[in-house]
Protein backbone atom coordinates (compact mmCIF):
# COMPACT_ATOMS: atom_id res chain seq x y z
CA UNK A 1 0.00 0.00 0.00
CA UNK A 2 1.50 3.30 -1.15
CA UNK A 3 0.75 6.53 0.66
CA UNK A 4 -0.22 9.37 -1.67
CA UNK A 5 -0.01 12.91 -0.45
CA UNK A 6 -2.94 15.06 -1.60
CA UNK A 7 -2.79 18.85 -1.21
CA UNK A 8 -6.17 20.56 -1.05
CA UNK A 9 -6.12 24.27 -1.86
CA UNK A 10 -9.38 26.03 -1.11
CA UNK A 11 -10.01 29.72 -1.72
CA UNK A 12 -13.37 30.11 0.02
CA UNK A 13 -13.78 33.14 2.29
CA UNK A 14 -16.89 32.66 4.39
CA UNK A 15 -17.42 30.37 7.38
CA UNK A 16 -18.67 27.82 6.59
CA UNK A 17 -17.63 28.12 2.98
CA UNK A 18 -19.25 26.11 0.20
CA UNK A 19 -15.86 26.10 -1.51
CA UNK A 20 -14.35 24.34 1.50
CA UNK A 21 -17.34 22.03 1.58
CA UNK A 22 -16.75 21.04 -2.05
CA UNK A 23 -13.02 20.67 -1.41
CA UNK A 24 -13.70 18.32 1.51
CA UNK A 25 -16.08 16.21 -0.51
CA UNK A 26 -13.57 15.97 -3.35
CA UNK A 27 -10.85 15.01 -0.86
CA UNK A 28 -12.99 12.31 0.76
CA UNK A 29 -14.03 10.89 -2.59
CA UNK A 30 -10.38 10.88 -3.68
CA UNK A 31 -9.36 9.06 -0.51
CA UNK A 32 -12.06 6.42 -1.20
CA UNK A 33 -11.04 6.07 -4.83
CA UNK A 34 -7.38 5.67 -3.92
CA UNK A 35 -8.27 3.07 -1.31
CA UNK A 36 -10.10 1.06 -3.93
CA UNK A 37 -6.88 0.95 -5.91
CA UNK A 38 -5.00 -0.13 -2.78
CA UNK A 39 -3.42 3.24 -1.95
CA UNK A 40 -3.72 5.33 1.16
CA UNK A 41 -4.13 9.10 1.06
CA UNK A 42 -2.77 11.73 3.41
CA UNK A 43 -4.80 14.91 2.98
CA UNK A 44 -3.27 18.34 3.59
CA UNK A 45 -5.65 21.27 3.44
CA UNK A 46 -4.42 24.77 2.60
CA UNK A 47 -6.97 27.47 3.45
CA UNK A 48 -5.98 30.48 1.37
CA UNK A 49 -8.11 32.78 3.54
CA UNK A 50 -5.56 32.35 6.34
CA UNK A 51 -2.72 33.16 3.95
CA UNK A 52 -4.28 36.23 2.34
CA UNK A 53 -1.94 38.81 3.86
CA UNK A 54 1.11 36.57 3.43
CA UNK A 55 0.30 36.18 -0.23
CA UNK A 56 -0.13 39.95 -0.65
CA UNK A 57 3.19 40.61 1.10
CA UNK A 58 4.92 38.03 -1.03
CA UNK A 59 3.61 39.61 -4.22
CA UNK A 60 5.00 42.96 -3.12
CA UNK A 61 8.26 41.90 -1.43
CA UNK A 62 9.01 38.53 -3.09
CA UNK A 63 9.51 37.09 0.43
CA UNK A 64 7.13 34.35 1.58
CA UNK A 65 6.13 34.27 5.25
CA UNK A 66 6.55 31.02 7.19
CA UNK A 67 2.92 29.92 6.80
CA UNK A 68 2.93 30.60 3.08
CA UNK A 69 6.27 28.84 2.66
CA UNK A 70 4.87 25.76 4.34
CA UNK A 71 1.74 25.89 2.16
CA UNK A 72 3.86 26.15 -0.99
CA UNK A 73 5.97 23.20 0.18
CA UNK A 74 2.80 21.17 0.74
CA UNK A 75 1.68 21.81 -2.81
CA UNK A 76 5.08 21.28 -4.44
CA UNK A 77 5.70 17.98 -2.69
CA UNK A 78 2.20 16.56 -3.16
CA UNK A 79 1.36 13.61 -5.41
CA UNK A 80 -1.86 15.34 -6.40
CA UNK A 81 -3.54 18.73 -5.98
CA UNK A 82 -7.21 19.45 -5.44
CA UNK A 83 -7.79 23.14 -6.30
CA UNK A 84 -11.14 24.76 -5.52
CA UNK A 85 -12.11 28.40 -5.94
CA UNK A 86 -15.27 30.44 -5.67
CA UNK A 87 -16.30 32.29 -8.83
CA UNK A 88 -15.94 36.03 -8.35
CA UNK A 89 -16.98 38.37 -11.15
CA UNK A 90 -17.02 35.72 -13.85
CA UNK A 91 -13.67 34.15 -12.94
CA UNK A 92 -11.61 32.40 -10.23
CA UNK A 93 -11.12 34.63 -7.21
CA UNK A 94 -8.23 37.05 -7.05
CA UNK A 95 -6.91 35.33 -3.94
CA UNK A 96 -6.85 31.98 -5.73
CA UNK A 97 -5.02 33.45 -8.72
CA UNK A 98 -2.57 35.31 -6.49
CA UNK A 99 -1.65 32.05 -4.79
CA UNK A 100 -1.16 30.36 -8.14
CA UNK A 101 0.97 33.36 -9.16
CA UNK A 102 3.42 32.75 -6.32
CA UNK A 103 3.84 29.07 -7.16
CA UNK A 104 6.84 28.69 -9.45
CA UNK A 105 6.12 28.14 -13.14
CA UNK A 106 7.87 24.76 -13.04
CA UNK A 107 6.54 23.56 -9.70
CA UNK A 108 3.40 21.80 -10.91
CA UNK A 109 4.75 20.16 -14.07
CA UNK A 110 3.19 16.72 -14.43
CA UNK A 111 1.18 17.05 -11.21
CA UNK A 112 -2.35 15.57 -11.33
CA UNK A 113 -4.89 18.27 -10.45
CA UNK A 114 -8.58 18.01 -9.63
CA UNK A 115 -10.36 21.28 -10.47
CA UNK A 116 -13.39 22.55 -8.57
CA UNK A 117 -15.36 25.78 -8.39
CA UNK A 118 -18.44 27.08 -6.63
CA UNK A 119 -20.86 29.86 -7.44
CA UNK A 120 -24.34 31.22 -6.89
CA UNK A 121 -25.63 30.08 -10.25
CA UNK A 122 -24.89 27.34 -12.80
CA UNK A 123 -24.24 30.05 -15.38
CA UNK A 124 -20.59 30.27 -14.38
CA UNK A 125 -19.75 26.60 -14.64
CA UNK A 126 -17.56 26.96 -17.75
CA UNK A 127 -15.11 28.94 -15.60
CA UNK A 128 -13.62 25.54 -14.90
CA UNK A 129 -12.86 24.59 -18.45
CA UNK A 130 -12.26 27.98 -20.02
CA UNK A 131 -10.27 29.65 -17.25
CA UNK A 132 -8.98 27.31 -14.56
CA UNK A 133 -8.01 24.54 -16.95
CA UNK A 134 -6.07 27.03 -19.04
CA UNK A 135 -4.02 28.19 -16.06
CA UNK A 136 -3.03 24.63 -15.19
CA UNK A 137 -2.35 23.80 -18.82
CA UNK A 138 0.08 26.72 -18.85
CA UNK A 139 1.76 25.29 -15.75
CA UNK A 140 1.91 21.92 -17.56
CA UNK A 141 0.02 20.19 -14.75
CA UNK A 142 -2.34 17.27 -15.46
CA UNK A 143 -5.93 18.34 -14.77
CA UNK A 144 -8.33 15.39 -14.51
CA UNK A 145 -10.84 15.28 -17.39
CA UNK A 146 -13.84 15.91 -15.12
CA UNK A 147 -13.91 19.14 -13.11
CA UNK A 148 -16.64 19.78 -10.56
CA UNK A 149 -18.75 22.90 -10.34
CA UNK A 150 -21.24 23.27 -7.48
CA UNK A 151 -23.90 25.99 -7.68
CA UNK A 152 -26.09 27.03 -4.75
CA UNK A 153 -28.89 24.95 -6.24
CA UNK A 154 -26.72 21.82 -6.10
CA UNK A 155 -26.41 22.01 -2.33
CA UNK A 156 -30.16 22.14 -1.88
CA UNK A 157 -31.12 19.44 -4.33
CA UNK A 158 -31.38 15.81 -3.39
CA UNK A 159 -31.02 14.55 -6.94
CA UNK A 160 -27.54 13.15 -6.43
CA UNK A 161 -26.08 14.82 -9.54
CA UNK A 162 -23.35 16.63 -7.59
CA UNK A 163 -22.42 13.45 -5.76
CA UNK A 164 -22.09 11.54 -9.00
CA UNK A 165 -19.92 14.24 -10.57
CA UNK A 166 -17.69 14.28 -7.50
CA UNK A 167 -17.32 10.54 -7.60
CA UNK A 168 -16.47 10.48 -11.30
CA UNK A 169 -13.96 13.33 -10.99
CA UNK A 170 -12.29 11.79 -7.93
CA UNK A 171 -12.10 8.43 -9.69
CA UNK A 172 -10.27 9.94 -12.66
CA UNK A 173 -8.02 12.01 -10.40
CA UNK A 174 -7.09 8.99 -8.26
CA UNK A 175 -6.10 7.06 -11.39
CA UNK A 176 -3.81 9.91 -12.42
CA UNK A 177 -2.31 10.15 -8.91
CA UNK A 178 -1.62 6.42 -8.98
CA UNK A 179 0.16 6.85 -12.29
CA UNK A 180 -2.51 5.29 -14.43
CA UNK A 181 -4.78 6.59 -17.19
CA UNK A 182 -8.48 6.98 -16.34
CA UNK A 183 -10.30 4.08 -18.03
CA UNK A 184 -12.41 4.59 -21.14
CA UNK A 185 -16.08 3.68 -20.77
CA UNK A 186 -17.06 0.50 -22.52
CA UNK A 187 -18.40 1.18 -26.00
CA UNK A 188 -19.82 -2.24 -26.69
CA UNK A 189 -23.01 -1.98 -28.73
CA UNK A 190 -25.35 -4.11 -26.68
CA UNK A 191 -28.54 -2.20 -27.54
CA UNK A 192 -30.49 0.35 -25.52
CA UNK A 193 -31.28 -0.05 -21.87
CA UNK A 194 -33.70 1.76 -19.64
CA UNK A 195 -34.53 2.27 -15.99
CA UNK A 196 -37.21 -0.01 -14.51
CA UNK A 197 -40.47 1.91 -14.69
CA UNK A 198 -41.30 1.47 -11.00
CA UNK A 199 -38.21 3.56 -10.35
CA UNK A 200 -39.35 6.28 -12.77
CA UNK A 201 -42.78 6.31 -11.13
CA UNK A 202 -41.36 6.97 -7.72
CA UNK A 203 -39.15 9.68 -9.17
CA UNK A 204 -35.88 8.14 -8.05
CA UNK B 1 -52.43 -3.37 -39.98
CA UNK B 2 -53.48 0.28 -39.93
CA UNK B 3 -52.29 2.85 -42.45
CA UNK B 4 -52.80 6.55 -42.13
CA UNK B 5 -51.65 10.12 -42.36
CA UNK B 6 -50.06 12.32 -39.73
CA UNK B 7 -49.62 16.04 -40.04
CA UNK B 8 -47.53 18.56 -38.15
CA UNK B 9 -49.69 21.38 -39.48
CA UNK B 10 -46.88 23.68 -40.56
CA UNK B 11 -47.54 26.84 -42.55
CA UNK B 12 -44.60 26.88 -44.95
CA UNK B 13 -44.10 28.99 -48.05
CA UNK B 14 -44.29 26.97 -51.25
CA UNK B 15 -40.70 27.40 -52.49
CA UNK B 16 -41.73 26.94 -56.12
CA UNK B 17 -44.29 29.76 -56.16
CA UNK B 18 -43.49 31.89 -53.11
CA UNK B 19 -47.11 31.47 -51.99
CA UNK B 20 -47.88 31.14 -48.28
CA UNK B 21 -51.33 29.95 -47.29
CA UNK B 22 -53.14 31.64 -44.42
CA UNK B 23 -53.68 29.87 -41.12
CA UNK B 24 -57.33 29.57 -42.06
CA UNK B 25 -56.47 27.90 -45.37
CA UNK B 26 -54.01 25.55 -43.66
CA UNK B 27 -56.53 24.48 -41.03
CA UNK B 28 -59.12 23.81 -43.72
CA UNK B 29 -56.48 21.95 -45.73
CA UNK B 30 -55.80 19.64 -42.79
CA UNK B 31 -59.51 18.84 -42.67
CA UNK B 32 -59.59 18.21 -46.43
CA UNK B 33 -56.60 15.88 -46.04
CA UNK B 34 -58.35 13.92 -43.29
CA UNK B 35 -61.52 13.60 -45.37
CA UNK B 36 -59.43 12.43 -48.33
CA UNK B 37 -57.77 9.83 -46.11
CA UNK B 38 -61.17 8.37 -45.29
CA UNK B 39 -62.32 8.58 -48.91
CA UNK B 40 -59.36 6.54 -50.19
CA UNK B 41 -59.69 3.89 -47.51
CA UNK B 42 -56.94 4.84 -45.08
CA UNK B 43 -57.51 3.99 -41.42
CA UNK B 44 -56.05 6.84 -39.38
CA UNK B 45 -55.67 10.61 -39.38
CA UNK B 46 -53.44 12.04 -36.68
CA UNK B 47 -52.76 15.70 -35.99
CA UNK B 48 -49.77 17.16 -34.22
CA UNK B 49 -50.03 19.63 -31.36
CA UNK B 50 -48.06 22.85 -31.46
CA UNK B 51 -48.29 26.15 -29.66
CA UNK B 52 -46.11 28.36 -31.76
CA UNK B 53 -45.99 29.66 -35.33
CA UNK B 54 -45.57 28.46 -38.05
CA UNK B 55 -47.84 25.63 -36.84
CA UNK B 56 -51.64 25.80 -36.62
CA UNK B 57 -52.88 22.77 -34.64
CA UNK B 58 -52.94 24.07 -31.05
CA UNK B 59 -56.37 22.59 -30.33
CA UNK B 60 -56.40 18.99 -31.57
CA UNK B 61 -59.75 17.88 -30.15
CA UNK B 62 -61.55 20.84 -31.76
CA UNK B 63 -60.19 19.80 -35.14
CA UNK B 64 -60.70 16.08 -34.59
CA UNK B 65 -64.26 16.64 -33.37
CA UNK B 66 -65.05 18.52 -36.56
CA UNK B 67 -63.50 15.77 -38.68
CA UNK B 68 -65.37 13.13 -36.66
CA UNK B 69 -68.66 14.72 -37.69
CA UNK B 70 -67.72 14.48 -41.34
CA UNK B 71 -66.33 10.93 -41.43
CA UNK B 72 -67.64 7.46 -40.63
CA UNK B 73 -64.71 5.08 -40.39
CA UNK B 74 -61.53 7.05 -39.91
CA UNK B 75 -59.73 6.66 -36.56
CA UNK B 76 -58.90 10.10 -35.19
CA UNK B 77 -55.62 10.32 -33.42
CA UNK B 78 -52.79 12.64 -32.52
CA UNK B 79 -49.22 12.73 -33.70
CA UNK B 80 -48.41 14.07 -30.28
CA UNK B 81 -50.49 15.05 -27.29
CA UNK B 82 -48.27 17.01 -24.98
CA UNK B 83 -48.43 15.01 -21.77
CA UNK B 84 -45.82 17.32 -20.25
CA UNK B 85 -47.39 20.76 -20.62
CA UNK B 86 -51.11 19.91 -20.81
CA UNK B 87 -52.98 19.37 -17.59
CA UNK B 88 -53.77 15.64 -17.50
CA UNK B 89 -57.21 16.52 -16.15
CA UNK B 90 -57.96 18.49 -19.30
CA UNK B 91 -56.60 15.72 -21.54
CA UNK B 92 -58.83 13.21 -19.76
CA UNK B 93 -61.89 15.42 -20.28
CA UNK B 94 -61.18 16.54 -23.85
CA UNK B 95 -60.43 13.10 -25.26
CA UNK B 96 -63.30 11.41 -23.44
CA UNK B 97 -65.61 14.05 -24.93
CA UNK B 98 -64.12 13.43 -28.38
CA UNK B 99 -64.54 9.69 -27.91
CA UNK B 100 -68.29 10.14 -27.32
CA UNK B 101 -68.73 12.45 -30.30
CA UNK B 102 -66.72 10.14 -32.57
CA UNK B 103 -68.44 6.98 -31.31
CA UNK B 104 -65.15 5.56 -30.13
CA UNK B 105 -63.05 6.26 -33.25
CA UNK B 106 -60.33 7.87 -31.11
CA UNK B 107 -56.90 7.04 -29.84
CA UNK B 108 -54.01 9.31 -29.00
CA UNK B 109 -50.26 9.46 -28.90
CA UNK B 110 -48.44 10.89 -25.92
CA UNK B 111 -45.37 12.99 -26.59
CA UNK B 112 -43.19 15.31 -24.56
CA UNK B 113 -42.68 18.01 -27.15
CA UNK B 114 -39.14 18.85 -28.05
CA UNK B 115 -39.29 22.64 -28.00
CA UNK B 116 -37.79 24.07 -24.81
CA UNK B 117 -39.62 27.40 -24.84
CA UNK B 118 -43.05 25.72 -24.87
CA UNK B 119 -42.67 24.44 -21.32
CA UNK B 120 -42.59 27.80 -19.51
CA UNK B 121 -45.59 29.02 -21.54
CA UNK B 122 -47.54 26.40 -19.63
CA UNK B 123 -45.78 26.82 -16.30
CA UNK B 124 -43.38 23.90 -16.72
CA UNK B 125 -39.66 23.29 -17.15
CA UNK B 126 -38.21 21.12 -19.93
CA UNK B 127 -35.70 19.64 -17.50
CA UNK B 128 -38.65 17.86 -15.87
CA UNK B 129 -39.77 16.49 -19.26
CA UNK B 130 -39.54 12.79 -18.43
CA UNK B 131 -40.78 13.20 -14.86
CA UNK B 132 -43.79 15.19 -16.14
CA UNK B 133 -44.56 12.55 -18.76
CA UNK B 134 -44.42 9.83 -16.11
CA UNK B 135 -46.47 11.57 -13.41
CA UNK B 136 -49.07 13.17 -15.70
CA UNK B 137 -49.73 9.98 -17.59
CA UNK B 138 -50.10 7.96 -14.39
CA UNK B 139 -52.77 10.46 -13.33
CA UNK B 140 -54.45 10.47 -16.75
CA UNK B 141 -54.85 6.70 -16.61
CA UNK B 142 -56.48 6.88 -13.19
CA UNK B 143 -58.85 9.65 -14.27
CA UNK B 144 -60.13 7.45 -17.09
CA UNK B 145 -60.27 4.25 -15.07
CA UNK B 146 -61.43 5.34 -11.64
CA UNK B 147 -64.72 7.13 -11.04
CA UNK B 148 -63.47 9.09 -8.04
CA UNK B 149 -59.83 10.06 -7.79
CA UNK B 150 -57.81 11.23 -4.79
CA UNK B 151 -54.40 12.19 -6.00
CA UNK B 152 -51.29 14.10 -5.04
CA UNK B 153 -48.13 14.57 -7.07
CA UNK B 154 -45.25 16.93 -7.69
CA UNK B 155 -46.46 18.94 -10.67
CA UNK B 156 -50.10 19.94 -10.24
CA UNK B 157 -52.48 20.76 -7.42
CA UNK B 158 -53.81 17.71 -5.56
CA UNK B 159 -57.22 16.27 -6.39
CA UNK B 160 -59.70 15.18 -3.77
CA UNK B 161 -62.78 13.21 -4.70
CA UNK B 162 -62.45 14.34 -8.30
CA UNK B 163 -64.47 12.79 -11.12
CA UNK B 164 -63.41 13.51 -14.69
CA UNK B 165 -66.41 13.95 -16.99
CA UNK B 166 -67.64 12.65 -19.30
CA UNK B 167 -66.61 9.15 -18.36
CA UNK B 168 -64.92 7.28 -21.26
CA UNK B 169 -67.35 5.84 -23.80
CA UNK B 170 -68.60 2.41 -22.65
CA UNK B 171 -66.15 2.66 -19.75
CA UNK B 172 -63.30 2.01 -22.21
CA UNK B 173 -60.48 4.58 -22.17
CA UNK B 174 -59.00 5.49 -25.55
CA UNK B 175 -56.02 3.38 -26.57
CA UNK B 176 -52.76 5.22 -25.98
CA UNK B 177 -49.54 5.21 -27.96
CA UNK B 178 -46.36 6.67 -26.57
CA UNK B 179 -44.23 8.44 -29.10
CA UNK B 180 -40.55 8.89 -28.51
CA UNK B 181 -37.60 9.25 -30.79
CA UNK B 182 -34.66 8.95 -28.42
CA UNK B 183 -35.77 8.37 -24.81
CA UNK B 184 -35.59 4.79 -23.56
CA UNK B 185 -37.68 5.88 -20.55
CA UNK B 186 -40.70 6.38 -22.80
CA UNK B 187 -40.30 2.99 -24.47
CA UNK B 188 -40.14 1.66 -20.90
CA UNK B 189 -43.33 3.54 -19.99
CA UNK B 190 -45.23 2.18 -23.00
CA UNK B 191 -44.04 -1.33 -22.14
CA UNK B 192 -44.94 -0.99 -18.45
CA UNK B 193 -48.58 -0.19 -19.21
CA UNK B 194 -48.87 -2.49 -22.22
CA UNK B 195 -49.65 0.58 -24.34
CA UNK B 196 -48.54 1.12 -27.92
CA UNK B 197 -45.12 2.49 -28.85
CA UNK B 198 -44.74 4.72 -31.86
CA UNK B 199 -41.30 5.49 -33.19
CA UNK B 200 -41.45 8.56 -35.34
CA UNK B 201 -38.46 7.61 -37.39
CA UNK B 202 -38.78 10.13 -40.22
CA UNK B 203 -35.45 11.74 -39.38
CA UNK B 204 -33.71 8.59 -38.16
CA UNK B 205 -31.87 5.63 -39.61
CA UNK B 206 -33.46 2.21 -39.25
CA UNK B 207 -30.62 1.00 -37.00
CA UNK B 208 -31.81 3.44 -34.31
CA UNK B 209 -35.52 2.71 -34.80
CA UNK B 210 -34.76 -0.97 -34.50
CA UNK B 211 -33.01 -0.49 -31.13
CA UNK B 212 -35.86 1.57 -29.67
CA UNK B 213 -38.52 -0.88 -30.85
CA UNK B 214 -36.51 -3.83 -29.58
CA UNK B 215 -36.17 -2.23 -26.15
CA UNK B 216 -39.94 -1.65 -26.05
CA UNK B 217 -40.71 -5.19 -27.14
CA UNK B 218 -38.34 -6.75 -24.57
CA UNK B 219 -39.74 -4.66 -21.74
CA UNK B 220 -43.36 -5.33 -22.87
CA UNK B 221 -42.66 -9.01 -22.36
CA UNK B 222 -40.80 -8.30 -19.09
CA UNK B 223 -43.88 -6.58 -17.64
CA UNK B 224 -46.03 -9.57 -18.48
CA UNK B 225 -48.21 -8.23 -21.28
CA UNK B 226 -47.39 -11.10 -23.60
CA UNK B 227 -44.54 -12.15 -25.84
CA UNK B 228 -42.39 -9.40 -27.35
CA UNK B 229 -43.74 -9.95 -30.84
CA UNK B 230 -47.24 -9.12 -29.61
CA UNK B 231 -46.31 -5.61 -28.49
CA UNK B 232 -48.08 -2.80 -30.39
CA UNK B 233 -45.70 -0.91 -32.63
CA UNK B 234 -46.19 2.05 -34.96
CA UNK B 235 -43.77 3.73 -37.35
CA UNK B 236 -43.64 7.01 -39.20
CA UNK B 237 -42.90 7.43 -42.86
CA UNK B 238 -42.62 10.03 -45.55
CA UNK B 239 -43.16 9.62 -49.29
CA UNK B 240 -43.65 11.54 -52.50
CA UNK B 241 -44.70 9.68 -55.63
CA UNK B 242 -45.02 10.09 -59.35
CA UNK B 243 -45.47 7.41 -61.97
CA UNK B 244 -41.87 7.95 -63.05
CA UNK B 245 -39.46 8.19 -60.18
CA UNK B 246 -37.41 10.92 -61.92
CA UNK B 247 -40.52 13.10 -62.04
CA UNK B 248 -41.09 12.55 -58.33
CA UNK B 249 -37.53 13.57 -57.49
CA UNK B 250 -37.64 16.61 -59.78
CA UNK B 251 -40.94 17.84 -58.36
CA UNK B 252 -40.22 17.15 -54.69
CA UNK B 253 -36.62 18.40 -54.55
CA UNK B 254 -37.37 22.11 -54.06
CA UNK B 255 -39.75 21.24 -51.21
CA UNK B 256 -37.16 18.97 -49.66
CA UNK B 257 -34.36 21.50 -50.04
CA UNK B 258 -36.35 24.21 -48.26
CA UNK B 259 -38.32 22.09 -45.80
CA UNK B 260 -38.46 23.10 -42.16
CA UNK B 261 -36.20 20.98 -39.92
CA UNK B 262 -34.11 19.17 -42.53
CA UNK B 263 -34.04 21.71 -45.39
CA UNK B 264 -30.72 23.34 -46.28
CA UNK B 265 -29.06 20.24 -44.87
CA UNK B 266 -28.41 16.82 -46.38
CA UNK B 267 -29.17 16.06 -50.00
CA UNK B 268 -32.44 14.39 -50.95
CA UNK B 269 -30.43 11.34 -51.99
CA UNK B 270 -28.50 11.04 -48.71
CA UNK B 271 -31.60 11.67 -46.62
CA UNK B 272 -33.54 9.04 -48.59
CA UNK B 273 -30.79 6.51 -47.98
CA UNK B 274 -30.61 7.22 -44.23
CA UNK B 275 -34.30 7.68 -43.36
CA UNK B 276 -37.61 6.20 -44.52
CA UNK B 277 -38.18 9.13 -46.92
CA UNK B 278 -38.97 7.58 -50.28
CA UNK B 279 -39.31 9.77 -53.34
CA UNK B 280 -40.09 7.78 -56.45
CA UNK B 281 -42.67 5.53 -58.05
CA UNK B 282 -45.49 3.87 -56.09
CA UNK B 283 -43.68 0.57 -56.55
CA UNK B 284 -40.55 1.98 -54.89
CA UNK B 285 -42.65 3.11 -51.94
CA UNK B 286 -44.24 -0.33 -51.70
CA UNK B 287 -40.85 -2.04 -51.76
CA UNK B 288 -39.40 0.24 -49.10
CA UNK B 289 -42.28 0.04 -46.65
CA UNK B 290 -42.93 -3.68 -47.17
CA UNK B 291 -39.40 -4.22 -45.88
CA UNK B 292 -39.87 -2.26 -42.62
CA UNK B 293 -41.06 -5.31 -40.72
CA UNK B 294 -37.80 -7.07 -41.48
CA UNK B 295 -36.21 -4.56 -39.10
CA UNK B 296 -38.82 -4.05 -36.37
CA UNK B 297 -40.96 -7.18 -36.66
CA UNK B 298 -44.62 -7.33 -37.68
CA UNK B 299 -46.17 -4.06 -36.59
CA UNK B 300 -49.56 -2.48 -36.26
CA UNK B 301 -49.60 1.07 -37.56
CA UNK B 302 -47.85 2.94 -40.35
CA UNK B 303 -48.40 6.69 -40.61
CA UNK B 304 -47.17 8.84 -43.49
CA UNK B 305 -46.25 12.50 -43.47
CA UNK B 306 -47.61 13.86 -46.76
CA UNK B 307 -48.51 17.50 -46.34
CA UNK B 308 -45.58 19.55 -45.09
CA UNK B 309 -42.91 21.84 -46.52
CA UNK B 310 -45.37 24.02 -48.42
CA UNK B 311 -46.73 21.35 -50.78
CA UNK B 312 -49.97 22.75 -52.25
CA UNK B 313 -53.20 21.09 -51.15
CA UNK B 314 -54.16 19.72 -54.61
CA UNK B 315 -50.79 17.94 -54.82
CA UNK B 316 -51.17 16.56 -51.31
CA UNK B 317 -54.67 15.25 -52.08
CA UNK B 318 -53.34 13.65 -55.26
CA UNK B 319 -50.56 12.00 -53.24
CA UNK B 320 -53.03 10.62 -50.70
CA UNK B 321 -55.14 9.33 -53.58
CA UNK B 322 -52.13 7.41 -54.92
CA UNK B 323 -51.29 6.18 -51.45
CA UNK B 324 -54.82 4.90 -50.92
CA UNK B 325 -55.39 3.39 -54.34
CA UNK B 326 -51.97 2.13 -55.48
CA UNK B 327 -49.75 1.68 -52.43
CA UNK B 328 -51.70 0.74 -49.33
CA UNK B 329 -53.78 -2.10 -50.88
CA UNK B 330 -50.56 -3.79 -52.00
CA UNK B 331 -48.87 -3.13 -48.64
CA UNK B 332 -51.86 -4.57 -46.79
CA UNK B 333 -51.57 -7.77 -48.82
CA UNK B 334 -47.79 -7.97 -48.43
CA UNK B 335 -47.90 -7.27 -44.67
CA UNK B 336 -50.62 -9.89 -44.23
CA UNK B 337 -48.61 -12.51 -46.09
CA UNK B 338 -46.53 -14.50 -43.65
CA UNK B 339 -47.85 -12.58 -40.66
CA UNK B 340 -48.23 -15.13 -37.84
CA UNK B 341 -51.79 -15.51 -36.59
CA UNK B 342 -50.84 -14.54 -33.01
CA UNK B 343 -49.72 -11.04 -34.01
CA UNK B 344 -52.49 -8.73 -32.80
CA UNK B 345 -53.97 -5.76 -34.65
CA UNK B 346 -53.78 -2.35 -33.06
CA UNK B 347 -56.49 -2.13 -30.38
CA UNK B 348 -59.61 -0.17 -31.33
CA UNK B 349 -62.57 0.91 -29.24
CA UNK B 350 -64.52 -2.13 -30.42
CA UNK B 351 -61.74 -4.59 -29.64
CA UNK B 352 -61.05 -3.05 -26.22
CA UNK B 353 -64.75 -3.10 -25.40
CA UNK B 354 -65.01 -6.75 -26.37
CA UNK B 355 -61.89 -7.61 -24.38
CA UNK B 356 -63.33 -5.78 -21.37
CA UNK B 357 -66.50 -7.85 -21.60
CA UNK B 358 -64.48 -11.05 -21.78
CA UNK B 359 -62.55 -10.13 -18.66
CA UNK B 360 -65.59 -8.98 -16.74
Amino acid sequence: MTERSIAVVTAGLSQPSSTRLLADRLATATRDALLQGGDEASIHVVELRELATDIAHHLVTQVPGAALRSALDTVRSADGLIAVTPVFTASYSGLFKSFVDVIGNEDLVGLPVLLGATGGTERHSLVLDYQMRGVFAYLRALPAPTAVYAASSDWGSGDGHLGRRIERAAGEFAELVAGRTPPRPSTSDSGLTSVPFEQLLTGE
Amino acid sequence: MQFGIFSVGDVTTDPTTGTTVSEHERIKAMVAIALKAEEVGLDVFATGEHHNPPFVPSSPTTMLGYIAARTRNLILSTATTLITTNDPVKIAEDYAMLQHLADGRVDLMMGRGNTGPVYPWFGQDIRNGIALAVENYALLRRLWREEVVDWEGKFRTPLQGFTSTPRPLDGVPPFVWHGSIRSPEIAEQAAYYGDGFFHNNIFWPMSHTKQMVQLYRNRFEHYGHGPADQAIVGLGGQVFMRKNSQDAVREFRPYFDNAPVYGHGPSLEDFSAETPLTVGSPQQVIDRYASMREHVGDYQRQLFLMDHAGLPLPVVLEQIEMLGSEVVPVLRAEMAAGRPAHIPDAPTHASLKAAGRRHA
